[in-house]
């Protein structure tokens, strides 16, 4: 008897055929994207051009793209050359280290992913920062907009000191949209208060994060707001580092007041959805200053873990128990306590970070809290001692 | 009167006569069906995967394959009709499970969970999980080589009884909507990565082809080798997360018995 037919054969080296195309792996994809990652300025003396030599080097948040370096107010920006570190492959032109002038304005810069299908812009804007004396900072939350990215929801804008308008304040909107593409803006848990104590305010709500939230164990968006940078690319994973709390100071605060509404809601869970009939939700308000750089010299930023805990604190204001207000607006008017000494020289250098942040549930950035607490801040103040 | 009653009789087993020459009519073309009839009993094991039908080059490498408790039993009947071919009609049940852990660059995924839907570019690890455990009734062509060796070809109908589609992506980052989108990290804790669950959206009536080998070393006892190839995506049309159709494909060997 013939053990093996010629067709059977034939058969089994088609079918093993059929397979192994089907399943090899093809050559590796060029990449596709197309960021700035890095961007640092080399200048011969770096005392005389820049407050701080840390700030030589930003790292570039992937949502950003303006990239603003702050040099002494007398620095020479006209012949300036900024490096870049980009995406592995791309191309940027014009090119990383080529020399610009910066009095004439921002410069754009475009790269080209490597697969050449993608392109992002950025402008590098060098500014020269000059000390303003303050004696008070006013946050009446009158410039809004929707984000330009998306038109998604409600970012908000600061006054300067010159009259024109920052990006200080952040909020984790960004962050929500990832679980919640399809909400309207005034379903985000921060949005604009058509009614505010005074003209438009803040509206902060503890918001439900749907399913694709309570898959990833994050059950609850507290609203938020703050002075400082929101880094998306950590909401998922080191959620407590995305909120990265402060600007640069350059005034010394004494008093932080503002007016608020708090109703909070119930049942308060945690991030299990398991609920607590004990607990009530609350509302958090404070203002923080501290050192930019720990005792090393590098640069620090205080995250959601660390900003009321931080060695490198200089002083604290905090509303004591935010809670049920009955629809009343509340007046709060703090003294900072001072921790630490401060010391009119670090500020000449940009190093004290300052943040004020909102949050509508106060364990909120550990999932906690009430799903539909509801936050209203308005007529922020800020009041400033300055050195003669 | 007794000759009525004896006329009466006779017409009544007469009558039976009829009824029994037609049952025995059945019984002799079932005799007659039977009398070549041939069936098998299988236990098996399968091993294969879910995937796309020719690999997209986001698929880097394949990092992980779990072997999965891919249990395969059934009956077989065989009808020769002619004395080469034949035709099998089976019943089987099987469980089809996968577990991989594969990484991608650049792949396109869009996750749609209450309404809510997050899309964009993953580069990363993932980690899929499957389970369908289903009847399929294979029909199929039978060639006899000889006594030991048989070639069968032709399509199976399945039915899942039950099925998950579940896992995660880690290690790695989304860029949402596209590779200049925002860019967030995921890590490899729970809380930490992608985690996602399919199971409403696979298709619980599934097709494809099959294509198989008996060899039978005695005349009771043989090993079988089968292909089933999936040919009915393993998710409904609907399905948007992945751009490639996926399609159950899965080799099972084992032994068969001739019960008759």
């Amino acid at each position: 008897m013939r053990f093996f037919n010629n067709n059977i054969i034939a058969i089994a080296i088609f079918a093993l055929l059929a397979v192994t195309t089907t399943s090899c792996f093809k050559e590796e994809p060029l990449n596709a994207e197309c960021d700035i990652e890095k961007a640092w300025l080399h200048v011969d003396d770096v005392d005389a051009m820049f407050y701080s030599a840390t700030d030589t080097l930003i790292n570039v948040i992937s949502t950003e793209d303006k990239i603003i370096f702050n040099l002494r107010d007398g620095a020479d920006i006209t012949a300036l050359a900024p490096q870049f570190a980009i995406t592995a492959g791309a191309t940027i032109t014009p090119a990383s280290g080529s020399a610009h002038d910066f009095s004439q304005g921002p410069v754009t810069y475009t790269v080209t992913s490597e697969d050449g299908k993608w392109s992002r812009k950025y402008t590098v804007q060098c500014n020269r920062v000059s000390h303003y004396v303050v004696a008070e900072m006013n946050f009446d939350f009158e410039h809004f907009e929707m984000d330009p990215v998306f038109n998604k929801f409600y970012i908000w804008h600061n006054t300067l000191p010159d009259g024109s308008l920052g990006n200080d304040w952040a909020s984790g909107n960004e962050g929500f949209k990832l679980s919640m593409s399809n909400a309207k803006p005034d379903e985000y848990p921060t949005t604009v208060l058509m009614q505010g104590y005074d003209g438009h305010g803040v509206l902060l709500t503890t918001r439900s994060t749907g399913m694709l939230g309570k898959m990833s164990k994050k059950p609850i968006a507290a609203g938020n707001m703050f002075l400082g940078k929101f880094d998306i690319s950590k909401a998922m994973t080191k959620t407590m580092e995305a909120t990265e709390f402060g600007v640069p100071i350059s005034a010394k605060p004494l008093r932080f007041s503002g007016y608020y509404q708090y109703s909070p809601a119930s049942p308060f869970i945690d991030k299990n959805f398991v609920e607590y009939p004990n607990r009530v939700d609350a509302g958090d308000i404070y203002s923080v200053l501290y050192l930019n750089h720990d005792a090393d010299g590098n640069p620090v930023v205080l995250y959601g873990d660390n900003v009321l805990s931080s060695d490198l604190i200089v002083a604290v204001a905090r509303v004591k128990n935010v809670g049920e207000t009955h629809g009343e607006w509340i007046h709060y008017d703090i003294e900072y306590q001072y921790l630490k000494e401060f010391d009119y020289t670090i500020m000449e250098q940009r190093g004290y970070n300052f943040t004020v942040v909102f949050s509508s549930s106060i364990e909120g950035a550990t999932f906690e809290g009430a799903i539909g607490s509801t936050l209203k801040v308005d007529k922020v103040r800020v009041t400033c001692e300055t050195k003669e | 009167m007794l000759n009525a009653w004896a006329t009466g009789l006779t017409e009544k087993a007469e009558a039976t006569d009829i009824e029994h020459n037609k049952s025995s009519f059945v019984c002799q073309n079932l005799k007659n069906f039977f009398h070549n009839f041939e069936s098998y009993g299988r236990l098996g094991y399968s091993i294969g995967g879910t995937a796309p039908m020719g690999m997209p080059a986001e698929i880097r490498k394949l990092n992980k394959f779990i072997l999965q408790p891919n249990v395969s039993f059934g009956v077989d009947g065989l009808k020769p009709v002619s004395e080469r071919m034949g035709v099998l009609v089976g019943i089987h049940f099987e469980n089809k499970a996968m577990h991989i852990d594969a990484s991608v660059k650049n792949y396109h995924m869009q996750i749609t969970q209450g309404g809510q839907t997050l899309e964009g570019m993953f580069t990363g690890k993932n980690d899929s999980h499957a389970v369908q455990w289903t009847f399929t009734i294979p029909i199929q062509a039978v060639y006899k080589f000889n006594d030991r060796w048989k070639l069968k070809v032709g399509p199976y109908f399945s039915y899942l009884t039950s099925c998950n589609f579940d896992g995660f992506a880690y290690d790695g980052y989304l860029r949402v909507d596209d590779p200049t989108g925002a860019k967030v990290l995921l890590g490899s804790t729970e809380e930490e990565r992608g985690n996602y669950d399919f199971k409403d959206e696979i298709r619980k009536c599934q097709w494809g082809l099959g294509v198989g080998v008996d060899y039978f070393f005695t005349r009771k006892f043989g090993v079988y080798a089968d292909l089933n190839w999936g040919l009915s995506g393993f998710f409904k049309g609907s399905f948007k997360t992945l751009d490639q159709t996926l399609f159950p494909i899965y080799g099972t060997i084992g032994i068969a018995y001739k019960i008759k």
